[in-house]
């Protein structure tokens, strides 16, 4: 159970031995993508092996941060009293070019200005000293 | 699949609901505790039958352990026993296991349990931010997505896709409050529109608060044993589990191979072709009804309708009395009650009462075999369960 005063503050993610690198990346302003050495895939979700084909040569390289909107949804009633200032704001699910998905939320405009398919950009976003969340806006 | 399944092996002997929808003052443990009388009770077993309990986190109660504090409340010491935990799926999940744990030869008499105090025991701002806590803390939660969100993202999608609306959204609220006016116990009974629907307020585009389900409180349990032992017991009217499937096709919302297909085609597949039974059989469903699309897209991909024609067989009267395949018929968990984990064996209670013809008003006429399909976490998690009386044996 949450208790009602951690309830009060939004979640900061806490880097661990997979995702450090992405982490480390944001804070620098680039997002990682991990490009496996033996099939090509590429993916979002940082972990020490690749996940089609189980190698574990995995290179991080910067994504173009260019991607469309798969899906979204204007939330409109707060997941708990930390969000309650940013209503309404648009979760955004975004397909990069590069071809992984990714969840974000939009920035840089009201969100209903938000459609399918509409070409949008990376914004590294800090939150504090060490984390930058990967969010994005109309390109 | 192997010909040694537990079809037709494992029948469900006793059913039992605690209070729902608003109940002060009573724990989770109470609320199972309740249930698990009356279940009881319903077969006219002693608590000491009971060799193997199955049950699953409740989110108003600290117990990691749910099943194993719930047997020291109950006052038994089981020899098999188990909390699972796949979020909403974790229902079907109960039965399917309960009935393998039993033709396996682990226990002889399950009692599949759960309660929960959504509604009273935590605040609404807890409750939703418990809903949230479960996705993921570094690549989900930080951008504020509710659990309703990730549903409203498919939904999103499926009118995208294939020109589904927000009307015929609504429409499932509709027919659903219309079946939970005539369910005693049901927590919301007052007939709506679909204008009431599209002019309640916005929750997570495109859910309004009618297209969501309630926050309650409740608890259920039933009596699982093998088709012998029923016998032997003279039990009247056992209802047997004849087939069961699951599918697990991702954690994260952005890993969904597909936002408008889910794992409920695989995991219905399985269930069908366990039980030797389609879709075209069925006489009455449980269907998973975390928010109205979620309703359209299971309809499509447990096989009552085509792809995409979710909408439209629902406009057209396909999930009510008299259509290819009512559903819902207490109310779901848009309508009747959703404390939950529980909110999903209210499906089974439900639809166990139906084919034992315990329905009264409710009763659809004939009904001998029973599909419940439960899911959860943004339909990474799946279970069906299909159900039926001595005729579909
Ligand atoms: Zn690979």
């Amino acid at each position: 159970m949450i208790s009602p005063q951690d309830a009060l503050k939004k979640p900061v993610p806490t880097p661990d031995a997979d995702s450090a690198a992405l982490w480390r990346g944001l804070r620098d302003g680039e997002l990682l993508l991990q490009h496996c050495g033996a099939c090509g895939d590429v993916q979002y979700y940082q972990q020490a092996t690749c996940r089609r084909c189980g190698g574990d040569n995995i290179a991080h390289r910067a994504a173009s941060g260019r991607g469309k909107v798969h899906s979204f949804s204007v939330v409109h009633r707060a997941p708990g009293p930390a969000f309650k200032a940013d209503l309404p704001y648009a979760v955004l699910l975004v397909e990069l070019d590069e071809g992984p998905r990714m969840i974000s939320s939009y920035v840089g405009g009201p969100p209903d200005e938000v459609t399918f398919d509409m070409a949008v950009m990376l914004v590294c976003e800090p939150i504090s000293d060490d984390i930058a969340l990967p969010r994005f806006r109309k390109a | 699949m192997s010909r040694d399944t537990l079809r037709g092996k494992v029948a469900v002997i006793g059913i039992g609901q605690s209070p729902t929808g608003k109940v002060p003052g009573r724990s989770p443990l109470w609320l199972a505790a309740d249930a698990a009388a009356k279940a009881l009770a319903d077969c006219g077993l002693p608590k000491s039958a009971v060799d193997g309990v199955l049950s699953s986190p409740a989110m108003a109660s600290s117990f990691h352990r749910f099943s194993v504090a719930f047997s020291e409340y109950f006052g038994i010491q089981p020899t098999f026993s188990n909390t699972l935990q796949v979020s909403g799926a974790t229902a079907a999940t109960m039965f399917n296991i309960g009935a393998a744990a039993i033709h396996g030869g682990l226990a002889e008499v399950v009692m599949v349990v759960a309660g929960d105090s959504m509604l009273s025991g935590l605040t609404p701002d807890l409750a939703l931010r418990a809903l949230t806590e479960s996705r993921d803390q570094q690549y989900e939660m930080p951008f504020g997505i509710p659990v309703a969100n990730t549903f409203a993202m498919t939904a999103h999608r499926h009118m995208k896709e294939f020109g589904t609306t927000a009307e015929q959204f609504a429409e499932v609220a509709v027919v659903q409050r219309r079946h939970a006016s005539r369910t005693p116990g049901a927590q919301q009974t007052a007939p709506i529109t679909v204008d009431d629907v599209l002019n309640s307020a916005m929750v997570t585009t495109p859910y309004h608060k009618l297209d969501c389900s309630l926050i309650s409180d409740g608890g259920a349990a039933f009596i699982l044993t093998s088709a012998e032992h029923a016998k032997a017991l003279g039990i009247e009217k056992p209802i047997y589990i004849l087939g069961g499937g699951e599918c697990y096709t991702h954690e994260h919302i952005f890993l969904m191979p597909s936002l408008t297909t889910t794992g409920a085609v695989q995991s219905s597949r399985r269930a069908y072709a366990m039980a030797g039974f389609g879709p075209d059989d069925i006489d009455v469903a449980g269907v998973y009804d975390c928010f109205t699309g979620t309703v359209i897209m299971m309809l499509e991909d447990l096989g009552f309708c085509p792809k995409g024609e979710g909408g439209r067989f629902v406009a057209d009267g396909g999930m009510s009395y008299g259509g290819k395949i009512p559903s819902n018929t207490h109310g779901g968990l848009l309508s009747f009650a959703h404390s939950g984990i529980p909110g999903s064996l209210f499906h089974f209670y439900e639809v166990i009462a139906q084919l034992r013809g315990q329905c009264g008003v409710r009763q659809v006429e004939g009904a001998e075999l029973g599909l419940v399909h439960s899911l959860g976490a943004g339909f990474a998690t799946n279970a069906t369960t299909i159900l039926g009386t001595e005729s579909t044996l």
